[in-house]
């Protein structure tokens, strides 16, 4: 069983998204961005090319810098978002990417150099990611914050 | 709502506290109590026609964006809308036609099948990229009159509206994969089209229907024979695939270009006569235009399979093409009431009687 | 007796085109996502002319033919005046990402809601049914008064037509779909000076559409998973987002090259900024705006119903520090930044009152 956050977490999650294209709502779509999150003291780099998650590995603050747009939340705010979708089989409406990132003041994405055309890039394909974190409903979880 | 929303806007309370709402525009609503639900096809835009809502006059007076339906406001300047009568743009598919445009999209950088492509002799190479160049002159037309007139077609009939923003959306399409198609297998853009049809569809300033006349029912009917005949002939898979894909984009115009007419025709009195005219002067340079020798001979060169072909069995293929279109043409117009079979120009005639 | 051999006729076949076609040999390959316009900026025909003299219509690198029909008077016809570098990648993008509101929208998860929320969010429906068309309108009048030589930026525009007919229907299949029904019209995008649809110039149009006022409605759609009371209205605004954050990136894009190719056009871009900014903050075309009527149907929304009116207004304003907010960003990230620290924008300040 996989523990959130973890590498082996995320790539058991990728491979569930690319191998089942209903996973892949209407509106999503190819989209070509990589992005950071930052969860905790660990750092993720995630790369869509297309239809498909190309990538998805630890990471670096300096390597991070290069990627269109980063996601950061307080470690609580991302466990109780997957265990939301552990629970409910996707996201509920209040812990969808894009409710997190209006309920906090800063929002959770940023662009590591500032450019709002970057973080827009969030939005722009705002879809596939909450696909991609909904896809984590079929991987059996464990957590490494208690609840 | 989430707590850290809350308390960051209590921070950010303006001095003056919250306004009073006036709420002035609670119940003001022509029709309430609207219901419709979705059908086995999903919520389809013709779905919401109904009270109302599906009361489409025969004039729209309003001249700004009101939704159909929706109550006017007093006081709202108005916009340079100069179609306002539903002949001048209805087609009763158009609802239809928009919600099977979104279904039946096509993505040619991924959907195309490009690495079937294979080295051809250079002459039919010369000949398909000539006729990509043509058609994409065609579509760059369609796109250049529906894009000048949709912005002053008024809103009562939005339905044709939407349907013709997923027109410019296949025109745009089909420029870009005319193109993709003639730089990707060795070969490059052909020679421009001589345009005078292309000239004569962007003249029609009168009206749309005008437009629709030469675009569609002049020009597109022979347009759907050449892509027909180009899907009969493709070398491969991803032209096969290119020529039907646009085809069906073409046969949804058509279908509302020739409904259009229709409704044009049965529903404002002189419709058919300004048709015939229109029609006399254009089929005189529709036939001009099929005997300027460049589209002629790339298509007798594909259908014959090279220069030598062309000469032979791919011209007489050619040539039938032509006699379809213009039997196609001669039909549509006589079902539209404009019969054209005793007064066709001379040119024309002539391919019905070899 | 010799049997007569059927010689097929023979035609003569002019190939004199074939010596006057544009630049042979060219090969452009797909790369890993298809074939896509990038791919075939190949040889000459990636050549983009600074001021295009075409005016046949003729496809860009097409061989010219002396006695071609002129048909086109493309008052857009310089490069600075319409590119952006990116418009080959949004194109595809929009063709990647297109979806359909009647299959799409899970229109059953609607179910009755109290009136005033009803009515609420029919008021919005209506709002955005009605305006939503003015950004599909007017970059259609502009397709067609721009030379095919640019013919990347024309098919965006092309799909942002596609995407605002969308929005157009999405929005009316909504007010139409749980008891209610459209409501008054708001009249936000008629024909007053500094309209979108009055603009004279195409970056004076861009800045008032695509910068301003989809930037301003960006953030209201995105507030859609906030006040949407079921799944198909969540649904419907984050799909309408996304297209929406495509449209505001041509506008950022085309005011990045042009504030890099054209320096002299600076003051000018600078006074459609001023004007921008004037109608964002008092609210036109903006519903989350202080004039707006669609504003108190908004905070309704936000508190749930008219009795937590207080707590939606406030989060209302949360809305509007964000729109200003990101639309600085917007125009810091387009070239145009100094403004905000020089005090010609009076958003700094408006921002800071709020705050």
């Amino acid at each position: 069983m996989a523990i959130f956050p973890s590498e082996e977490w995320f790539q058991e999650v990728r491979q569930v998204y690319n191998s089942d294209i209903s996973l892949h709502s209407g509106g999503g779509g190819a989209c070509e961005t990589t992005a950071g999150f930052y969860i905790g003291d660990a750092r993720y780099l995630i790369e869509f090319a297309g239809l498909t998650c190309a990538q998805v590995r630890q990471s670096s603050d300096a390597e991070l810098e290069e990627s269109d747009f980063i996601i950061e939340m307080p470690m609580a705010s991302w466990t109780a978002m997957v265990r939301d979708v552990q629970q409910n089989g996707k996201a509920s409406s209040s812990q969808t990417l894009n409710s997190l990132d209006l309920n906090m003041e800063e929002g959770i994405a940023r662009s590591p150099v500032d450019d709002q055309y970057k973080q827009d890039l969030f939005y722009r394909y705002n879809q596939n990611f909450q696909d991609f974190f909904n896809a984590s409903s079929r991987v059996e979880t464990q957590f490494e914050e208690p609840s | 709502m989430s707590e850290e929303m809350t308390e960051s806007t209590s921070e950010d309370e303006p001095t003056q506290g919250v306004p009073e709402p006036s709420y002035d525009w609670m119940g003001l609503t022509n029709q309430w109590g609207t219901r419709v639900k979705p059908g086995e096809h999903g919520l389809r835009l013709g779905d919401l026609n109904v009270g109302i809502y599906g009361e489409i006059p025969e004039y729209w007076d309003d001249q700004t964006r009101r939704p159909r339906g929706a109550l006017p406001r007093a006081g709202i300047p108005p916009l340079p809308f100069s179609l306002r009568s539903k002949h001048e743009m209805w087609a009763d598919c158009a609802a239809d036609l928009y919600e099977e445009a979104i279904q039946r999209r096509w993505i040619p950088a991924t959907e195309v099948p490009w690495d079937t492509l294979e080295e051809l002799p250079e002459d039919v190479e010369r000949a398909v990229c000539q006729i990509c160049t043509e058609l994409s002159q065609c579509a760059n037309t369609e796109l250049e009159i529906i894009t000048y007139w949709q912005d002053r077609m008024s809103y009562g009939y939005f339905e044709v509206k939407q349907y013709l923003a997923t027109a410019t959306f296949d025109c745009a399409r089909h420029l870009e994969v005319l193109r993709k198609r003639a730089l990707s297998n060795g070969g490059g853009l052909g020679v421009e089209s001589r345009g005078r049809v292309n000239r004569m569809i962007l003249e029609s300033s009168g009206g749309w229907t005008e437009a629709v006349v030469y675009l569609y029912l002049l020009r597109g009917t022979y347009i759907t024979r050449m892509l027909t005949g180009l899907l009969s002939f493709a070398h491969n898979d991803a032209e096969a695939f290119i020529y039907s894909h646009m085809l069906e984009d073409h046969a949804r115009h058509l279908t509302y270009g020739y409904d259009h007419l229709k409704y044009a025709a049965t529903h404002h009195e002189g419709a058919t006569a300004i048709m015939r005219t229109l029609l006399a002067i254009g089929e005189g340079h529709m036939a001009r235009e099929l005997k300027d020798g460049v589209v002629r001979s790339a298509m007798a060169i594909i259908f014959g399979g090279g220069i030598q072909g062309g000469r032979t069995y791919g011209m007489e293929r050619y040539l039938l093409l032509v006699r379809e279109y213009l039997e196609d043409y001669l039909s549509i117009c006589e079902w539209l009431g404009v019969d054209r079979k005793e007064s066709l120009h001379p040119m024309l005639k002539s391919y019905l009687e070899d | 007796m010799s049997e007569a051999v059927d010689t097929p006729k023979e035609y003569d076949l002019d190939t004199s085109w074939m010596d006057n076609m544009g630049e042979w040999g060219v090969k452009a390959t797909p790369g890993k996502r298809g074939l896509t316009l990038t791919d075939i900026q190949v040889g000459s025909y990636a050549d983009l002319p600074a001021v295009s003299d075409n005016m046949t219509g003729r496809p860009r690198g097409a061989g010219v033919r002396p006695e071609a029909y002129r048909v086109g008077a493309y008052s857009v016809h310089t490069l600075s005046e319409i590119w952006l570098d990116n418009a080959e990648f949004l194109y595809e993008e929009a063709l990647q990402r297109q979806w359909s509101s009647a299959t799409d929208i899970p229109w059953h998860t609607l179910e009755p809601l109290p009136d005033e929320v009803e009515e609420a969010e029919c008021l919005l429906c209506t709002f955005f049914n009605e305006v939503e068309f003015v950004a599909g309108d007017v970059p259609a009048r502009w397709i067609a008064k721009t030379t095919p030589d640019y013919l990347e930026a024309r098919n965006v525009l092309s799909a942002q037509v596609m995407d605002e007919a969308r929005h157009m229907d999405v929005f009316r299949k909504r007010a139409l779909a749980n008891g209610g029904g459209l409501m008054r019209m708001s009249g936000a995008t008629s024909g007053f000076v500094g309209s979108i649809d009055l603009a004279r110039d195409f970056t004076e149009m861009s800045t008032r559409l695509h910068i301003s006022g989809e930037g301003a409605v960006l953030t209201m759609f995105r507030m859609g998973e906030l006040f949407g009371q079921n799944e198909a209205e969540k649904t419907m605004y984050r799909l309408c987002a996304q297209d929406e954050a495509r449209h505001v990136a041509f506008g950022v894009m085309h005011l990045r090259y042009i504030s890099a190719t054209a320096p002299e056009r600076h003051e000018e871009i600078e006074c459609y900024l001023d004007e921008a900014e004037g109608q964002l903050l008092s609210g036109q075309q903006n519903p989350a705006g202080t004039q707006a009527e669609t504003s108190e149907a908004l905070a309704i929304l936000l508190g749930g119903g008219v009795q937590h009116y207080d707590e939606g207004h406030k989060k209302l304003l949360v809305i509007r520090r964000r729109q200003l907010k990101e639309y600085v960003k917007r125009v810091i990230s387009a070239g145009f930044g100094d403004r905000f620290e020089n005090g010609r924008s009076p958003i700094p300040e408006r921002y800071a009152a709020a705050g």
